[in-house]
């Protein structure tokens, strides 16, 4: 099953994924102002929450991890020799 | 380094080998994604939201191509079994449903309606490849043969709409008219 974590003190409470969720799985909590989430089950990893979250405040466990062929494999070399 | 491979060819013979390692594939497989991907964003520039329409009659033809050996059903899951094979590994899909609703399934009237989600998808890496935005003409070719395949194995209309893309998965709805084409 899916999990979801949120990095409370990366999250500038922007609200960008609780609008760009298609399946309403965030939500605004209005005292912290910070995103939680409340409805994991529908989660399809898109992952395009983690594309519009400009402080990447989170991660998702998990996941079908689609094949990522863009990335060159000796491209991937050299940054796994640098990062 | 470029390596020089030599050998005798006469017009009847096939290679048994098409040769080559690895780094030889990744190279061709990035030059066909850039080059696909320039190609679809020529035709978007040139013909604007036409391009898709295009490209989508292309794959459509593709698809019913591809599906002319799968066997015929009229049972939707088989269908789309079989539809997973024409697309092969590199367009994994499942089914999808939000988790409150009971089946896949959603009846209405003479249509069917199921939710495909699409997590390996080939068009989707080369657009990310080229840096170009998804829902473009590419999609549209996956659609089109998506449909095309469909149609061909269960002898019926259908059709195909985006209900959401991400970098890893995408969603899509299928929509099946029965009653003939
Ligand atoms: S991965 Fe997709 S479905 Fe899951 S929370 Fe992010 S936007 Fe919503
Ligand atoms: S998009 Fe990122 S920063 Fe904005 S509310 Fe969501 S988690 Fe927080």
């Amino acid at each position: 099953m899916v999990e979801i974590l949120i990095d409370e003190d990366a999250c500038v409470g922007c609200g960008s994924c609780v609008d760009d969720c298609p399946n309403d799985v965030y939500k605004m909590n209005e005292e912290k102002w910070k995103t939680e989430v409340v409805n994991v089950d529908d989660c399809m990893a898109c992952l395009s929450c983690h594309e519009i979250c400009p402080a990447q405040a989170m991660t998702h466990k998990n996941i079908h991890v689609a094949k990522r062929l863009y990335i060159d494999r000796r491209v991937n070399h050299v940054l796994e020799r640098i990062i | 380094m470029i390596e020089d491979v030599r050998g005798t060819f006469k017009p009847e013979l096939i290679p048994k080998e098409s040769g080559g390692n690895i780094d030889d594939y990744e190279d061709a497989l990035h030059v066909l994604m850039k080059f696909m991907g320039s190609m679809s964003s020529a035709l978007e520039q040139v013909s604007g939201r036409g391009a898709n329409a295009i490209v989508y009659q292309a794959g459509k033809r593709m698809g019913h191509d591809a599906a002319k050996m799968m066997e015929k059903t009229d049972n939707l899951e088989q269908a789309l079994d079989e539809m997973g094979e024409v697309l092969g590994t590199e367009f994994y899909y499942e089914k999808w449903k939000p988790a409150g609703q009971e089946g896949y399934t959603i009846e209405k009237g003479d249509e069917t309606v199921i939710k495909l989600l699409f997590m390996d998808c080939v068009v989707r890496q080369t657009l990310r490849r080229t840096g170009l935005p998804q829902k473009g003409p590419l999609c549209y070719l996956l659609y089109g043969y998506m449909v095309g395949a469909v149609e061909e194995v269960m002898s019926i209309k259908g059709k195909v709409d985006i209900d959401h893309v991400g970098p890893n998965a995408c969603l899509k709805t299928l929509t099946i008219k029965w009653g003939g084409k």
